[in-house]
């Protein structure tokens, strides 16, 4: 994701929850500090289909502001 | 000046602390430089002592450690080394395990950061191993030996403060393992029917080298009662048949070790089997049928990761630990005694091994070689 972002594409990253310290030094080491962070529920594992789409949802509308304002 | 005084007028390479035991170990435990236990203060006057057994720069990297990819170089590896407790001729293996540990294969990223309660186990072949007296005998995994626990505790240092492993931030297992604190063992080269595990790799029996494993902690195989090499093969395959390692999960990457106690070894052995004599066992008994797996696992894993093999296939299909045989590790070790040991891997690693060189490329007979004049 970091290299996407710095060849100027539209990036981020859809972690959980507790992954989000992880994620965002991890975005620190490989510099680029400010790559978006998009946070679902925790778990990923051991969920039903239903579960899946819910989270979907929460990652999706964020996704698409994401976009939009890539695109501005 | 010393060349390290001069190291240490650098910004951030040194902290003024007062001479006082516990008030040292209060501000490293408050900063997070520690595994918990106490450590020996790094002071330039030892750190200076243990770097003496380095041949190389002492600022320059030689490697940077996932996840923070943080610069390991002699200078803060010694400091760790000395905080773990490590004799100063311990430090050349101390530094060729960092070096072995960040090989790309090795996936230290995935070894550090995941939710898997896997260590780096470090293993010494050779006459370094005799040398520094490291223990490839009773309770070898165990405590009661300095080079074991010392050298193993300054790797697992140099990972949380230069690689940044920190629990709930840079090492996200969900419950670790006590092979975080230290994981280093020699194999029992002499107790062993078989060529050592260096040497089998390729390099010569009198080389030194460091092999790394990511792997869980060890369970035990107890066999009392075979007297066959298929008997105690046997029991040994049945240990290794487990639903929930992540070798059997990954099995197209897996490299899961077997490690013989010497009274084992020496029954299969006595049976005619060579060490791939034995790995081709395990290999064919150690398959478990999809039959044994939860439902979802089967679906949603086995056969979606290798519709080659699972997809549409009958429940009594079997599901390896490996590729191939010739994947399972196996080393002797430990003393007298009816057991060995399966370790299962986190999987999605391949073990490396390195040989102790001088900075000049020649092989090190002895660790005597790198201590400067």
């Amino acid at each position: 994701m970091t290299e996407l972002r710095k060849r100027g594409l539209g990036a981020a990253v859809i972690c959980s929850g507790p992954f989000l310290k992880l994620g965002q030094a991890q975005a620190r080491v490989f510099g680029v500090p400010d790559l978006p962070m998009i946070v679902i529920p925790h778990p990923l594992g051991g969920i039903s289909l239903g579960e899946v789409r819910s989270r979907a949802e929460v990652a999706i509308p964020k996704v698409v502001d994401l976009l939009k304002e890539f695109a501005r | 000046m010393s060349a390290l005084a001069a190291l240490l007028r650098n910004a951030g390479a040194s902290i003024e602390a007062t001479d006082d035991f516990e008030a040292i170990n209060e501000l490293y435990g408050e900063r997070g430089w520690s595994d918990g236990l106490p450590i020996v203060p790094p002071t330039a006057e030892r750190v200076e002592r243990m770097l003496a057994y380095c041949d190389r720069p002492w600022d320059q990297p030689v490697a940077t450690i996932a996840p923070r990819h943080g610069a390991a170089t002699p200078l803060r590896l010694a400091a760790n080394a000395v905080m773990a407790g490590c004799r100063p001729d311990y430090f050349p293996l101390v530094v060729l395990a960092i070096e072995t540990l960040c090989v790309e294969k090795f996936n230290l990223y995935g070894i550090q950061a995941t939710t898997h309660p896997c260590a780096p186990l470090i293993i010494i072949n050779g006459p370094v191993a005799k040398e520094l007296g490291i223990n490839s005998g009773h309770n070898a995994f165990g405590s009661g030996t300095r080079s074991n626990a010392a050298i193993g505790r300054a790797v697992r240092l140099a990972l949380l403060n230069i690689g940044g492993a920190i629990p709930g931030l840079g090492d996200m297992s969900t419950f670790g393992s006590p092979a975080k604190y230290s994981y280093c063992i020699a194999e029992n080269e002499a107790a062993s029917p078989w060529e050592p595990l260096h040497v089998e790799r390729g390099f010569p029996a009198d080389a030194s080298t460091v092999t790394v494993i990511g792997a869980e902690c060890p369970h035990n195989v107890n066999d009392h009662e075979s007297i066959t090499a298929e008997g105690i093969l046997t029991t040994i395959a049945g240990t290794m048949t487990t639903t929930g390692s992540n070798d059997v999960l990954c099995w197209d990457q897996a490299e899961p070790l077997v490690v013989l106690g010497p009274e084992h070894a020496a029954t299969v052995a006595g049976g005619g089997y060579s060490k791939a004599d034995a790995k081709r066992f395990l290999f064919e008994h150690a398959q478990l049928p999809l039959s044994r797996f939860a439902e979802r696992n089967v679906e949603r894993i086995l056969r979606k990761r290798y519709p080659d093999r699972f997809a549409g296939t009958a429940v009594d299909s079997l599901v390896p630990l490996a590729q191939s045989a010739d994947k399972l590790i196996v080393i002797v070790l430990g003393g007298a005694g009816k057991h060995s040991a399966f370790i299962p891997t986190f999987g999605l690693t391949s073990s490396v091994t390195r040989a102790l060189k001088l900075n000049d490329g020649r092989l090190a007979q002895s660790v005597k070689e790198f201590r400067r004049a």
